[in-house]
């Protein structure tokens, strides 16, 4: 029970720099300010939600029939006079629902794989990998296409943009944020003592040097913290700014989620997951991703013991892992060993257990990325915990 | 002056110095090294270049009547050199490409005509088939209607100040004839170039003041003879390393971006002939000033080393102030994120464009300057008067 109080205590530490909180403060001012920034297109969004409603979530041809049937009775109703705003956007998630199948049927995932590998300018061994990939995809998306995946109410996503505003506008900056407050916060807590001249006394305590131990728990603690804090203040007001309320269960493939990008694909996750589910899946990455940066920059601290360099060692070891896959080379499956690390995973929040992401877009991209840095990030905090607990200390 | 070199020394130490070393290899590769010699790679862009160095030099700062007739010329020699290329070639006359019109206006249906289109132009990278097409670029897109572009932009001006600066160049007849590639790129380049000035100067100077203080070395220095007064040459010694931090990161990048034109996109010429053309004959943006390209790169260059003192001056007021290492770094991102992703481009890319409002750029340098000045003097005078409590 001493242990869970020397953890509270050291938690407590992060605290006594009011600047940390100020930061939270600061940037959760700022991600209201970006969902504030989009939010003038809140009435146009409510026409999904009604659709959902009145003719439930999963588009089947019998509910497609009466939504037609409906619009043109209140087309006829209007004699001649213009269509109100309403109406018409009804009539573009018609025109949209009715051209699902056709629209579906003209994507060819073997083609597009192949058109990827000359974009990427791939050859050998990387060139199979990739076609192999693009091929499961292939299966993968006949099966949504036979299962009726895809056709689920969503808020259309060429007009709108609401996954992408979510998840890569809004998700980007959260993770950025919060991987700024926990290098900070988790660096303030390793190196408390050394900064504070206090390490002679701290270390030789009965504790000891399992105090270090302490501090990782810690740390671990104020990221998840720092994470829920950010996550709730912004997907909380996220949440009530823009109405979600019977799109919670939508497929994530839906064929509505079909944004504008340069190759002009919707999107298609390699599991069945409904919006809510995929959120969730989404957040626990995020939690996994943060506590994992915390563990590493712990590593870094307790090895270098100064946290201003613990900083920028941390920075250059993230930027370092973004450039390895350019100094692949394209021709061996090396490009696709090195892109799975931390920093390219969290590049990307958009593409997410998504087959739509290049050079990512693996099944098990990122439960594989996650496991092997975790396994990794284990290691180096044992070592360096063994390293420590024979240093000497001035 | 003893005590300054050594805190010179002090700042710019081993440790700081590798970091500093590691951080910029880092911003190269991240953010430089596609400006700085990857665009200059890619086609159109080798030949606008090129043509604009062949332009410049025969044609001098400005393209009149008579020298845009030599241009035109030129321009058709060259279409018969490369009918004379396709006819050469058998394989164009069995796909029915007789001459340049034919392989301009090829039917991107015919798969035939396609692959050897394709093959010409993105495989094997012919020369001269991409100069023809900027040649072309530059007389129909841009010369021909050069009066047209001026009228319409003045008619699309938002307010009376741009109406009138648009109409004073009409009247001294400055109309947009050459690459405008050459000018956007530099701009794009001095752009990164601040964002990497910038965070290696904070990167440098901010543990200036608090690694004495943490130590603690305060009670032993401030009871010296020179005493507090150890506060400005702590100051003083912080300013001239950002300096030679600033000269050093600038040296290197320009060294980078001026040898990767110079060896790999002209052949035979080199950037200097484009420093004396005035910025309005390059096409794209409208300025409001006419700088020579010269005095143009002078201007974002002093532009750039007035950024990287002002948050010299920040970063060295701060480590006066923060009680930590972490508290230090934090109170500096919001500043130093907020310039570089949003006010980067009034600041060093945008300086005198029309689009942005004329004041806005000697405003905002002469508000921080003096802002972090008057920072900094504030915190001397703190210092000055501050209880040590061991």
């Amino acid at each position: 029970m001493s242990a869970m109080r020397v953890i509270f205590h050291e938690c407590k530490k992060v605290f006594s720099s009011p600047l940390l909180i100020a930061l939270i403060v600061l940037f959760s001012a700022f991600n209201l300010f970006i969902i504030w920034n989009e939010s003038y297109r809140l009435d146009e969004l409510k026409v999904a939600n009604e659709l959902a409603e009145t003719y439930g979530l999963q588009i089947t041809d019998k509910s497609l029939r009466q939504f037609e049937e409906d619009v043109k009775t209140d087309l006829a109703g209007l004699h001649g006079a213009p269509a109100p705003v309403d109406l018409q956007r009804k009539g573009m998630y018609l025109q949209m629902a009715k051209s699902i199948d056709s629209k579906y049927d003209e994507i060819d995932w073997n083609k597009i794989g192949e058109r990827e590998v000359h974009k990427y300018k791939l050859s050998g061994s990387a060139a199979e990998i990739l076609k192999k990939a693009y091929n499961k995809l292939s299966r993968r998306f006949e099966e949504i296409k036979e299962t009726d995946e895809h056709k689920t109410w969503f808020f259309s996503g060429k007009p709108y943009r609401m996954y992408g505003f979510l998840f890569a506008s809004l998700f980007r900056p959260i993770i950025f944020e919060t991987l700024m407050l926990i290098v900070l916060a988790t660096a303030l807590i390793t190196n408390y003592e050394f900064e504070n001249k206090t390490c002679l006394v701290a270390y030789s305590t009965r504790r000891g040097r399992s105090l270090m131990k302490d501090k990782l728990a810690a740390s671990l603690l104020t990221t998840a913290g720092i994470v829920t804090v950010i996550l709730a203040l912004t997907l909380g007001v996220y949440f009530a700014v823009f109405d979600y309320s019977h799109l919670w269960g939508s497929a994530i493939s839906s064929a509505f989620n079909w944004e504008y990008s340069m190759d002009d694909l919707p999107y298609v996750s390699w599991w069945n997951l409904s919006f809510a589910e995929y959120l969730l899946c989404s957040i626990l990455l995020l939690y996994v991703c943060m506590l994992l940066f915390s563990a590493i920059s712990f590593a870094i601290s307790v090895l270098v013991k100064n946290s201003y360099y613990t900083f920028f060692l941390f920075a250059a070891f993230f930027i370092i892992a973004l450039l390895t896959p350019g100094f692949a080379s394209v021709s061996s499956a090396l490009i696709f060993i090195t892109v799975h690390n931390l920093s390219v995973l969290c590049m990307n929040p958009h593409m997410w257990f998504m087959g739509n992401g290049g050079l990512t877009m693996f099944k098990n991209y990122e439960l594989v990325t996650a496991g092997v840095w975790t396994v990794i990030t284990s290691t180096l905090c044992l070592y360096a915990l063994s390293r420590f607990k024979k240093q000497e200390l001035y | 002056m003893r005590i300054l070199w050594i805190e010179i020394r002090k700042i710019l130490n081993g440790k700081i110095l590798l970091l500093l070393c590691l951080a910029n290899l880092l911003f190269y590769f991240l953010f430089i090294e596609h400006p700085a010699t990857k665009v200059t790679q890619g086609r159109p862009w080798l030949d606008d270049f090129r043509i604009g160095a062949e332009m410049v030099q025969k044609y001098g700062s400005d393209m009149e009547e008579q020298k845009f007739a030599d241009f035109k010329k030129t321009y058709e020699a060259q279409i018969k050199e490369a009918d004379q290329y396709l006819q050469s070639r058998a394989e164009f006359a069995t796909a029915g490409i007789r001459s340049y019109e034919d392989f301009v206006n090829v039917d991107q249906d015919n798969q035939e005509q396609w692959v050897l289109h394709d093959r010409v132009m993105f495989q094997e990278k012919v020369d001269m088939f991409w100069e023809l097409q900027e040649r072309k670029r530059l007389i129909e897109d841009w010369y021909d209607s050069r009066v047209a572009w001026l009228d319409r932009a003045a008619e699309n001006a938002e307010n009376t100040r741009q109406k009138a600066r648009l109409k004073e160049l009409k009247q001294a007849g400055h109309y947009q004839v050459y690459p405008g590639f050459i000018l956007d790129h530099y701009k794009s380049f001095i752009s990164c170039v601040a964002i990497a000035v910038v965070l290696s100067v904070v990167l440098t100077l901010s543990p200036i003041f608090i690694k004495d203080r943490l130590r603690p070395l305060l009670d032993l220095q401030y009871t010296t003879k020179k005493g507090r007064n150890l506060y400005k040459t702590k100051a003083a010694a912080g300013l001239i390393s950002a300096f030679v931090v600033i000269v050093s990161v600038l040296i290197v990048y320009f060294g980078i971006y001026v040898g990767n034109i110079n060896q790999n996109v002209l052949r035979g010429s080199n950037l200097s002939v484009f420093f004396q053309v005035p910025i309005h004959t390059f096409t794209g943006a409208y300025h409001w000033f006419d700088p020579t390209f010269l005095q143009y790169i002078v201007l974002t260059v002093m532009a750039v080393c007035v950024l990287g003192l002002v948050f010299a001056l920040l970063a060295i007021s701060f480590s006066s102030v923060m009680s930590n290492y972490v508290s230090l770094i934090g109170i500096q991102i919001p500043p130093v994120f907020a310039v570089l992703f949003f006010g980067l481009s009034y600041l060093v890319g945008d300086m005198i464009d029309i689009r942005v409002a004329q004041w806005a750029a000697p405003a905002s340098y002469s508000l921080a300057v003096v802002a972090s000045a008057a920072f900094l003097i504030l915190m001397w005078r703190r210092e000055k008067q501050r209880d040590i409590v061991l």
